[in-house]
């Protein structure tokens, strides 16, 4: 851990109502890096994931304590805003969820509410580059104008990468990005996180153990609403440190 | 016994015959549930179309009126003194009288002042405005013999329809026997002829039956449900907003949910009263007028479209909220650009059933004077006027017999008015629907 930590969580927990959904998260995710979360159903990794752009805030009843710290600002501050940090951390859902609109409006959205294209052709390039980025340029190049929810699952989901990267993040989060999609598809995605790894920070959460293991680098088991362990991918799946981490990883629970 | 349940226990469960009993048993069950479902169907398809059928058929009469073909003598006192008529002229000379007088000629038994003012009850009163529609461009010369076609009287229309039996005795008839006889010699000199009843859609109310129309009502309804659609719209669609997406979830909210569903329960007479009591007596606007109308089922609509544009709002998937806010919409912004739009079908068709409810309600109205006799057509919504649905009413209560007929017609041009509407809200749900 030379290098300085790009998202930085200290103690943080999180509650739904009376219940309380994670108990006292740290961890430091650097940059440049996919950092899996893992651990059974219900124990917070989702939770967890949302916390770092603030999607927790829009569902009812739910507050977060603690401190996450993204490059030394803390996204918890009072005067921070929301909107400025969602585009500062994009997203990427467990269903592809592209809008009713055209494959260019849908990347085109991020910039355009952002005002950051000053013309046409320059939001045409940022397309462009988002959609060659997220490696779907090539399929639908031709068929811009046509919907998005046209395309095949495998598509949407990258047409979704594609909207989150067109707002330049520096961070995007992935909630089970391929858990809807079929193994084909899933490899093309999980080829594409390989490649964006060297511009942004990823975290994602994945219920497949074995795509933790082929795409993190780092890997974070939690465990009822604890981190558990935090470590290299390599190490966790080879030597983990914890008894649970192995019972879940070997499949004896989960 | 044991035996038998032993060789069942050999045979597959679903090879046995207990099962295949069973099994036909259930099959039966769908069967007959099927055919009760088809029944109750058709059972309401019937009543409808018998309803339909009924109102229509009764209705035809008043779509067609009888003309009588008058030679018309223009004396002395009805011609021009420049050969072509002044506005003064126009309006002050008896047309009417004329028209009498021009037909009593075709009957040369007509002595008495009594017959001759028998003669004039069998044209319209509305024969003189025939005239003079004729006359204002013409140049007519004292002494000249125009042939001019004039609407009857309703009675003399209902016995030329059919509708008032002529074999009757003559005290149970009211066309008189000397009538009767008029009619039948001016039928077989083929003078008397059918034509669309413009009347019915270029007049406004009327006493006479044959020049009562709908016209005045008609645009009353536009003009009423333009003022609800006003109101109601902007100002159900931003609760529905506030309440669904920005308003927190709290006691208060709860109260107020709960309330506007009470809204939609309440008795529409209830708003009329309000209506007055606020509208007029309260704010002193025009008694009788569209605007005072118009916001009566406006409040009567709101929670009918602040319910259904909340079921368009909820029905949005949340994916599509999320993915707005994962690259950094506001909340204005996901609401704005994505929610509504798509909601928007949903809205509409709220929005059309709502107006299509109150264009037929009576209720309201009847406590703000627009359940009124008004002859003119409604030039803007401080104008006195009635609605469609009043206009019915009021038709239906006039002692007339061709009043029957006018009234179905009316019913006939109401429904057509809600289909219209209706098939309006299923177009655009069909035009704008959107899949995800």
């Amino acid at each position: 851990m030379e290098e300085k930590p790009k998202i930085t969580a200290r103690d943080v927990n999180v509650f739904y109502g009376d219940n309380q959904a994670l108990f006292g998260v740290g961890i430091d995710i650097p940059a440049n890096n996919v950092t899996a979360l893992i651990g059974p159903s219900g124990c917070g990794k989702s939770t967890f994931l949302r916390c770092i752009n603030r999607m927790n805030d829009v569902i009812e009843g739910c507050s977060v304590r603690g401190n996450i710290h993204i490059d030394d600002a803390n996204i918890y501050d009072a005067h921070l805003d929301v909107v400025e940090l969602r585009a500062r951390v994009g997203m990427v859902f467990q269903k592809p969820n592209p809008f009713p609109k055209s494959i260019y409006d849908n990347v085109a959205y991020g910039p355009r509410i952002h005002g950051q294209a000053t013309s046409k052709a320059d939001l045409d390039n940022i397309v462009e580059k988002s959609l060659r980025r997220a490696g779907l340029w090539e399929e639908v190049k031709d068929r811009l104008a046509a919907i998005g929810s046209g395309l095949s699952g495998g598509q949407q989901q990258r047409l979704c990468i594609a909207r989150a990267i067109a707002v330049s993040p520096d961070v995007i989060l992935m909630d089970e990005p391929c858990s809807a999609l079929d193994p084909i598809a899933t490899a093309i995605i999980e080829d594409l996180i390989e490649e964006l790894r060297n511009k942004y920070t990823i975290v994602m959460v994945t219920h497949s153990m074995q795509q933790a293991a082929r795409v993190s680098q780092k890997t974070a088991y939690f465990h009822l609403g604890k981190l558990v362990e935090f470590g290299n991918t390599s190490d966790i799946f080879t030597r983990p440190q914890f008894e649970q981490t192995e019972a879940y990883i070997s499949g004896k629970i989960g | 016994m044991n035996n038998s349940l032993e060789q069942e226990d050999e045979m597959k469960f679903a090879a046995t015959e207990r099962y295949r009993a069973h099994l036909r048993k259930r099959h039966a069950a769908e069967r007959r549930f099927k055919f009760y479902g088809r029944l109750a169907v058709a059972t309401a398809l019937l009543i409808l179309a018998t309803l339909l059928t009924s109102i229509t058929y009764s209705s035809l009469p008043a779509f067609t009126h009888h003309n009588v073909l008058v030679d018309l003598e223009f004396t002395a006192e009805a011609s021009a003194a420049s050969g072509v008529y002044s506005a003064e002229e126009l309006n002050d000379m008896n047309w009417s009288g004329l028209a009498n007088k021009s037909l009593a000629k075709h009957f040369p038994d007509v002595e008495s002042r009594r017959d001759r003012r028998a003669v004039a009850s069998l044209l319209s009163m509305g024969a003189g405005d025939n005239i003079v529609e004729y006359v204002q461009s013409k140049s007519i010369r004292q002494g000249d013999v125009v042939e001019l076609k004039l609407p009857v009287s309703d009675d003399f229309d209902l016995l030329v329809k059919g509708l008032i039996d002529r074999n009757l005795p003559e005290s149970d008839r009211i066309v008189s026997d000397q009538k009767l006889a008029w009619i039948e010699t001016l039928e077989s000199e083929g003078r008397v002829s059918s034509q669309f009843a413009y009347a019915l859609f270029q007049n406004g109310d009327s006493r006479e039956p044959e020049m009562a129309g709908i016209k005045g009502a008609f645009v009353g309804t536009l003009w009423t449900m333009f003022i609800t659609l006003l109101f109601s719209l902007p100002i159900g669609v931003m609760a529905a907003i506030y309440l669904q997406e920005i308003a927190p979830k709290n006691r208060l909210t709860d109260i107020v949910e709960v309330n506007i569903n009470n809204l939609a329960a309440v008795p529409s007479i209830v708003f009329g009263l309000l209506g007055l009591a606020v509208f007029i007596n309260f704010f002193h606007l025009p008694r009788s007028a569209p605007l005072v109308g118009g916001l009566v089922l406006a409040l009567m609509t709101l929670p009918t479209i602040i319910i259904a544009t909340r079921a368009a709002l909820a029905s949005v998937p949340p994916s599509i909220r999320e993915a707005a806010l994962g690259v950094g919409a506001s909340r204005f912004q996901v609401i704005f650009h994505h929610v509504l739009p798509l909601a928007l079908p949903g809205i509409l068709t709220g929005t059309i059933i709502g107006l299509a409810q109150a264009a037929g309600e009576t209720a309201p109205l009847l406590m703000i004077g627009m359940m009124a006799f008004i002859v003119d057509t409604p030039m803007d919504v401080t104008d006195k006027a009635t609605v469609l649905p009043a206009q019915i009413y009021m038709w239906a209560n006039n002692p007339e017999r061709a009043f029957v007929a006018r009234t179905s017609a009316g019913i006939v041009i109401l429904l057509s008015f809600l289909i219209t509407m209706n098939a309006a809200a299923i177009y655009l749900r069909k035009r704008y629907e959107r899949r995800w």
